[in-house]
């Protein structure tokens, strides 16, 4: 068994966390806002270390005066507090739109819908493996039947119904296996967890 | 009560008990299970086998968090032993806030073992000249664009304060010309906003270890190419484990392959449960029905 202080801390606030599996009891909550207090207090003095102090106040005191404009543009944002003032804030937030909006659209055009379109074409080389031929014919499928699917502008009858039915066929594949993948994940953390309290604090496992 | 009634009504407390037995036993009763490779276990493992040694680094953005550390953590120890086994330079950096405690641990851990093992001052690892940690850098978008330009631009010092241009490594690694993929073990969206800024500008090559929950989102990046190769969640771990061990790149399996052994089982209890659940529910309204 571990004589570590910060390893018992850390199982008797897993234990507590636990608890709450039962049923709601005091343990869990004083774990559960402990936790919410220290997360906090991390986040503050990791942004205030890390962020404003390097890429903000510490080049202001080395006189470097253009850092005033994000200063005041981020001061802004505090302006909706103040009723008179509050349209202020429209400023920031239209620079961070536009800068947003420019940066990400041609990018989303190009990652995630141009590359994605070219991934459902078929070639013949696509079928220079015949199983992966068969798979991409199969994608192919999937996209133009989901796609349907999702067509609301005209009423799903006759071609449309046979292949939006395929396309809901198609989504609930697609979300048992997010259903899947996320039970593996949950119980990963679990596991993650008894590993914890098996090895380093009770010293059962290696 | 009916029996039928009795199955789709199990108390969720048995449910947790049994859970836990069946996350505790595989522990104390060991037994092996097939560990097979999923193709993009095996992609990602061949593009950093195909990185020539002492050339370009692979980046790592350890972007995961302490409640993601058993899917994430196994991945980042299995990809940097693999890295530092074939001489391959490592460059991590973070842009999550809980992440560089994690990372520095992870690199820690991998070098003190290694070293530890060392016989000459060849084979040791030293900081600066094989792997250098960047830190943490706020601003994701401008930091990784920037990157693009200059990394020293967006990283003037590295986690521990050294000024980053005078590490040997990095006066070989100015910018994303000089690595050869970059990796993201990530818990969040990140691994999508490398491909969508970093790749589409610069054509880096992006890899992904994600937790399991994330891994369905991202599979079409693996179809066209925008990854690869991926590691999803604590099987992915395991599976590169046992790639590096079969390798010998590393002597012993890491805690994600013990894991699988739990998670195996515990999949087994939950596919029983599922059917119960639906033969409960399939009696209760046929019942219903006659009723």
């Amino acid at each position: 068994m571990s004589h570590d202080p910060w390893i018992w801390i850390g199982a008797l606030l897993t234990l507590m966390i636990f608890s709450f599996l039962y049923k709601d009891n005091p343990f869990y909550k004083f774990a559960e806002h402990l936790f919410v207090g220290v997360a906090n207090g991390y986040y503050i003095v990791f942004y205030w270390q890390n962020a404003l102090m390097p890429n903000l106040f510490e080049p202001l005191g080395a006189g470097n005066l253009v850092y005033l404009v994000p200063l005041l543009l981020g001061l802004m944002y505090f302006a909706r507090f103040i009723p008179k003032i509050g349209w202020l804030v429209r400023i920031p937030i239209g620079f961070m739109i536009g800068w947003g909006a420019g940066i990400s659209i041609p990018a989303h055009f190009q990652a995630f819908v141009l590359r994605q379109l070219q991934g459902t074409i078929i070639t013949p080389q696509s079928f220079s493996n015949p199983i992966e031929g068969v798979w991409a014919v199969i994608i192919l499928i999937g996209v133009i039947c989901t796609l349907v699917y999702f067509y609301f502008s005209k009423e799903h009858k006759g071609i449309l119904k046979p292949v939006s039915r395929l396309g809901i066929l198609f989504i609930m594949i697609g979300f048992g296996a997010s259903f899947g993948y996320t039970v593996m994940a949950r119980v990963s953390l679990l596991i993650g967890r008894i590993q914890f309290l098996l090895g380093p604090w009770l010293g059962l496992i290696e | 009560m009916k029996w039928y009634e009795a199955i789709s009504k199990i108390d969720r407390r048995i449910i947790y008990l049994f859970l836990t037995i069946f996350v505790i036993l595989p522990f104390f009763v060991p037994f092996k299970l097939r560990q097979n490779i999923m193709p993009q276990t095996q992609q990602l493992f061949d593009f950093v086998e195909s990185i020539p040694p002492h050339d370009k680094v692979v980046m790592i953005s350890f972007d995961y968090t302490p409640q993601t550390m058993p899917e994430c953590h196994p991945m980042a120890i299995a990809l940097l032993k693999h890295c530092f086994a074939r001489n391959i330079p490592v460059l991590g950096l973070s842009f999550d806030i809980q992440a560089p405690g994690l990372a520095v641990e992870a690199l820690t851990t991998v070098v003190e073992e290694l070293n530890h093992k060392a016989s000459t001052h060849d084979d040791s690892l030293f900081y600066g000249k094989d792997y250098v940690y960047l830190g943490w850098k706020s601003g994701f978008t401008a930091a990784v664009l920037d990157m693009g330009e200059s990394i020293a631009g967006v990283f003037p010092r590295d986690y521990f304060g050294h000024p980053v241009d005078s590490l040997p490594l990095m006066q070989k690694t100015r910018n994303y010309k000089d690595v050869a993929i970059a990796i993201v073990l990530s818990a969040s969206a990140y691994p999508e906003y490398w491909v969508l800024y970093p790749q589409s500008r610069y054509g880096v090559k992006i890899g992904a270890g994600l937790t399991a929950v994330m891994a369905p989102k991202y599979y079409p990046f693996l179809q066209t190419g925008q990854f690869s190769g991926m590691m999803s969640g604590m099987k992915g771990a395991a599976e590169y484990e046992h790639l590096i061990v079969e390798k010998g790149y590393a002597e012993k399996l890491g805690r994600a392959e013990t894991g699988m052994n739990s998670q195996s089982i515990v999949h087994l209890l939950i596919i029983i449960i599922i059917i119960l659940g639906n033969i409960g529910f399939f009696f209760t309204r046929k019942d219903q029905k006659q009723s």
